[in-house]
């Protein structure tokens, strides 16, 4: 489902620079990684981009080496690394909460890495003030690290991290401890750094608008797997699973079950009427119809090659960037919600009968969950 | 009304501060006088008690050994109760709650039934040697000190530091020493300091285990007293108290008392 790692390639392609490999991590009897692979190619910037608990965080540490896999391989620019303990692996880790040294100056957390490289002193010094030149905290260099700001003490912790030029950085959720205006600038600002630098590194964030802005691919994780591994725009538009639809990005959702199927087009009975999308399904699956925002129209004449929800509005709710429409069906009652990027002029009244439409081709369909579809 | 309160209370106070100074200063003239008896006030000034503290049969042997005790003692306890201490906080071993309960409980434990169990269990496993049998008798006793401690001063503490200093290539043990070590000090000095303390002058626990030849501080001070009263403890005494009002100077200059008064 996912590109698998296999550590020694038979085919000519050189292996990826770092390739996890059918690796499995269990607490007690808690299966929190199931045979999970990934592969990340030098210089790339990947996101682990799931809800909590999904194992993301585990795979960050398992790679790092603060935690050991039951089975599988870690190989990093074609070291063995499944064995070596932390501190041998060269991978710079930048922290939740940071965790600098509170007990040193801003120049000494920063130098701490390269003073257990037994670097000279002359060296130490220049690297120092090139790492903090870098993140701009140059000024601060004899500060406390207590005395700074969030934002500054994140600065130094990426600072701490490349100076000692890691094979790969792992950030764990960098950005969770800052307002939101600050994140932004700092989501922009790191990832320049990062891509300057030609630096390997691997995300976690459950923050799906972190990983669409920084990622040049994101791994979507549930469940100790990842369940989608591609562009942003790849996971947005063809989401690999139901999963990875709802959460990555809005979408309006219906319940069905497919009648009929051919020519690579299937079409489902809903609620609301049948439903035309291009996949193949076999009649009589339940399945999920599912449409992003942006791909909805409201009021158009049911054209050629378009699905309609016809429907009474019962709320708008504005969202900002985003409206939410709530509506009620009018032949079941059943309720849906759409989400559209924006009102047509002149509002919409509550209680309107409305018909969305939306291109055949922008239609997704997915098995339905296990449990009740709706 | 409200002015009589504080006034009363001001006066309560210094009644309280009073009855716990007082034994201590009296001692400090005491020790200078230069009577053979223990005459208060002193009738004179003399600094023989003090001279005397090196004729005196055995008190400077008894302070020797009762600081080595003392300083093996609390040493042995900040090494083991911190390596403890940090598997109970970071769950390596289950029941952590429980272990920590258990490893402070000789703090609840009259020093007298301590005593008498430190003294079966030599026995029982044939320890003969005086000197290991107290030294681990006031392992256990400063053990609670220091685990009472470290365990709080551990609960603030941010182990991702520790993990942080491990990806920058410290070992586990180099990253404890690097990290965990500076930023729990005042934990560290404070535990230190009262386990010190209390190894030093133990008498209930000690008095069982000690023979002719190892007898801590305070037995021989007692003995001392017993059979030629004079106050030479009185200047053995005097010397101690300035020794621990040094010893807090140098922890306050070190760490700083408000720091290891919040520990």
């Amino acid at each position: 489902m996912t590109s698998v790692a296999r550590p020694a390639p038979a085919s000519g392609r050189p292996p990826a620079y770092l390739q996890v490999a059918q690796l499995t991590k269990r607490f007690g009897s808690a299966t929190v990684l199931h045979d999970l692979n990934l592969t990340v190619e030098k210089g790339e910037f990947v996101s682990l981009l799931g809800p909590s608990g999904c194992g993301k965080t585990t795979l960050l540490r398992l790679i790092a080496g603060l935690m050991r896999p039951e089975t599988g391989r870690i190989v990093i620019a074609d070291r063995e690394l499944t064995r070596v303990p932390a501190h041998k692996r060269q991978v710079g880790v930048v922290f939740q909460n940071y965790a600098l040294f509170p007990h040193l100056t801003v120049a000494e957390n920063v130098a701490f890495g390269l003073t257990n490289q037994r670097r000279s002193r002359d060296e130490i010094k220049r690297r120092v003030g090139e790492a903090l030149q870098l993140v701009r905290m140059a000024p601060f260099a004899d500060r406390s690290v207590s005395a700074l700001s969030g934002g500054q003490q994140q600065r130094i912790a990426v600072a701490r991290a490349i100076v000692v030029e890691p094979a790969i950085l792992l950030l764990d959720e960098p950005f969770s401890a800052l307002d939101r205006k600050l994140r932004e600038t700092m989501q922009i600002e790191l990832r320049h750094i990062l891509r300057d630098l030609g630096i390997t590194s691997i995300f976690v964030t459950h923050d799906q608008d972190e990983a669409l802005v920084m990622s040049d691919r994101i791994a979507v994780m549930n469940e100790g797997q990842i369940e989608h591994l591609g562009t942003p725009a790849d996971i947005y538009t063809s989401p690999k699973s139901l999963f990875v639809l709802e959460f990555v990005g809005l979408s309006t959702r219906l319940g069905g079950t497919v009648v009929s199927s051919h020519g690579g087009e299937v079409e489902v009975e809903t609620a609301f009427g049948r439903m035309r999308a291009p996949a193949q399904f076999r009649p009589g699956s339940p399945v999920v119809v599912a449409v992003r925002p942006e791909a909805i129209s409201i009021g158009e004449s049911e054209g050629d090659g378009r699905n309609v929800v016809r429907a009474r509005l019962t709320d708008v709710v504005y969202l900002g960037a985003k409206t939410q429409l709530h509506l009620r069906g009018e032949r079941s009652g059943d309720l849906i919600q759409a989400e559209i990027a924006r009102l047509p002029p002149g509002g919409l009244p509550s209680g309107s009968e409305l018909a969305l439409t939306w291109r055949v081709e922008d239609t997704m369909v997915f098995p339905a969950p296990a449990s009740a579809a709706s | 009304m409200a002015t009589a309160a504080r006034i009363l209370s001001a006066i309560i106070l210094a009644l309280v501060l009073i009855f716990l100074i007082m034994p201590i200063a009296i001692v400090i003239p005491i020790s200078f006088s230069p009577s053979t008896i223990f005459s208060f006030p002193p009738t004179g000034f003399s600094l023989r008690w003090y001279e005397n503290i090196r004729n005196a049969d055995g008190i400077l042997r008894a302070l020797w050994l009762s600081t080595q005790i003392a300083g093996l003692s609390t040493a042995i306890s900040l090494l083991l109760g911190t390596l403890c201490a940090i598997a109970i906080v970071r769950g390596f071993i289950p029941g952590g709650r429980l272990v920590a309960t258990f490893m402070t409980s000789p703090l609840m434990i009259p020093g007298l039934v301590l005593g008498i169990a430190m003294l079966q269990a030599a026995r029982e496993i044939g320890l003969r040697d005086g000197y290991a049998a107290l030294l681990l008798a006031h392992v256990v006793v400063t053990m609670p000190f220091i685990m009472r401690t470290v365990l709080a001063s551990l609960a603030l503490f941010d182990f991702a530091m520790v993990d942080a200093a491990r990806m920058l290539g410290c070992s586990y043990p180099a990253a404890l020493w690097r990290v965990l070590v500076p930023n729990i000090l005042p934990g560290f000095v404070s535990g230190a300091l009262f386990a010190f303390i209390v190894s030093f002058d133990n008498y209930p626990v000690s008095i069982f285990l000690v023979d002719v030849r190892t007898k801590t501080l305070p037995i021989q001070l007692l003995n001392q007293l017993e059979m030629s009263p004079d106050p030479t403890l009185a200047a053995v005494a005097t010397i101690m108290v300035v020794l621990t009002i040094l010893a807090l100077l140098v922890c306050d200059r070190l760490v700083g008392l408000k720091r290891m008064a919040a520990v």
